[in-house]
């Protein structure tokens, strides 16, 4: 079966950087020491040096230039020295990420609009960025990394059930497959002992409709997705055949117009965003 | 939005998902102009629209037709063709902004008597659109990477 085959390839996902995980705990208190915090990352050889490629980002709005760990860390604030760190220490997983028509680039591309959408998107529907949310976002598509080539490779079988049978994407994953990228990328948060809301989140972004434990955080970066589908941010061969769920526009009260005025955000912010979708190409 | 006369050039605008690609071209002088836009109405932000007009359907198309204008291109000789507009599934009419977006161009286009004469839209996939500055070739790539001529 091929989804034992998919399930036994997670295994040789690289583990998830610690430093990442320590640099959250150390900003989770609201004391923390600078110099503890930059050798923490320092450790780490190649977090640090994508941080330096992404920190003077204008999206992280430092006003002072960084060149050091240490400006990074004075400088950027506790908000965004975790996006910056998470993000410094995930891209290295859409690396190796090809498939779905389109180069592992676009896949990064699309996962940092996702990001920003789901703060963008947080901050209209509760008046709060939510930090832990990008994280989650940022990884949404995770599966996608594993399940890649095999989509390239049963693509005609899976574009005659989207186009043909009126399947949606990931329901065409998981008759094919047996699983989806949605559900793989969850496996991959488990295996990574990510706590259960982000592997909900990841697991739930296509059908947060089935999420049994979260409530609100799976909506949102669903509805940050779709968005981003919309928009063509690193859109691949799935391309928008993904269903839009009604439910979301009665739970957080939505207009269209919201959605059109986030759209707008989210163009100008990936613009300020380029040297976090470049890090890429190392 | 992008307009030349220079022959050698290939206007080019990638990933058109729900938003919309308008492909210009003046077969007589050979100036063309390629517009991506995103939303179909500028009330929504009109500061934003004055800012990047080429963002909304009713501020991005006639600065299009202009811009070409500008380089000696004609109203009545203009070829032009568009792709994009795809949806996601939707029986709910709320995501679709890919459909709000082609209903806007053509209420443009209908008010101003300018015909399609070539269009690839709607369908739930990604697009790309170019258009060769040398002889008005417009080509679209779907998302299977399959490419045709418009």
């Amino acid at each position: 079966m091929i989804v034992d085959e998919l399930l036994h390839s997670i295994q040789k996902i690289p583990a998830f950087p610690g430093t990442v995980q320590r640099v959250a705990e150390i900003l989770s208190h609201a004391d923390y020491s600078v110099s503890e915090l930059v050798s923490v990352i320092e450790y780490d050889q190649s977090i640090t040096a994508n941080l330096l490629k992404m920190s003077n980002a204008a999206y992280f709005g430092s006003r002072h230039r960084v060149s050091t760990v240490q400006d990074a860390v004075m400088f950027l604030g506790q908000e965004n020295i975790i996006r910056a760190v998470v993000a410094s220490g995930v891209v290295s997983f859409y690396r190796s990420g090809r498939g779905y028509g389109v180069k592992g680039s676009d896949l990064w591309k699309h996962s940092v609009g996702v990001a920003l959408m789901s703060q963008i998107l947080s901050k209209k529907l509760y008046s709060r960025k939510d930090g832990e949310l990008f994280t989650a976002a940022l990884l949404h598509d995770v599966g996608k990394v594993v399940l890649g080539e095999y989509i390239d490779r049963s693509f005609e079988k899976i574009e005659r059930l989207v186009k043909k049978e009126g399947y949606a994407f990931l329901t065409a994953e998981k008759e094919v497959f047996g699983i989806d990228h949605a559900e793989l990328g969850g496996k991959i948060a488990e295996r990574w002992n990510f706590p259960p809301k982000h592997v909900e989140v990841i697991a739930c972004h296509h059908r947060p409709d089935q999420s049994a434990r979260e409530r609100i955080a799976p909506w949102v970066v669903y509805l940050a997705d779709q968005v981003c589908l919309m928009m063509g941010v690193g859109g691949g061969s799935d391309g928008l055949a993904y269903w839009g769920l009604k439910e979301v526009v009665q739970m957080f009260k939505l207009r269209q117009r919201d959605i059109e005025e986030c759209m707008i955000q989210l163009a100008q912010e990936l613009a300020l965003a380029e040297d976090i979708v470049n890090v890429f190409h190392g | 939005m992008k307009v030349s006369n220079n022959q050698e050039d290939v206007l080019i605008t990638y990933a058109l998902g729900s938003c919309i690609g308008v492909a210009v071209y003046d077969p007589q002088v050979r100036v063309g102009g390629l517009l991506h836009f995103m939303l179909p109405d500028s009330n929504l932000d009109v500061d934003k629209a004055k800012a990047n007009p080429a963002m909304f359907a009713d501020t991005g198309i006639p600065l299009l037709f202009k811009s070409c204008y500008r380089f000696g291109a004609e109203k009545h000789r203009m070829v032009v063709k568009v792709a994009g507009g795809a949806s996601i599934l939707d029986d709910t009419n709320f995501f679709r902004i890919g459909q709000k977006n082609l209903t806007a161009l053509r209420r443009i286009f209908w008010k101003n008597n300018i015909l399609i004469d070539g269009e690839d839209t709607g369908m739930n996939h990604n697009r790309t659109l170019s258009l060769r500055i040398a002889d008005g070739v417009v080509k679209v790539r779907g998302s299977n990477n399959f490419t045709r001529k418009l």
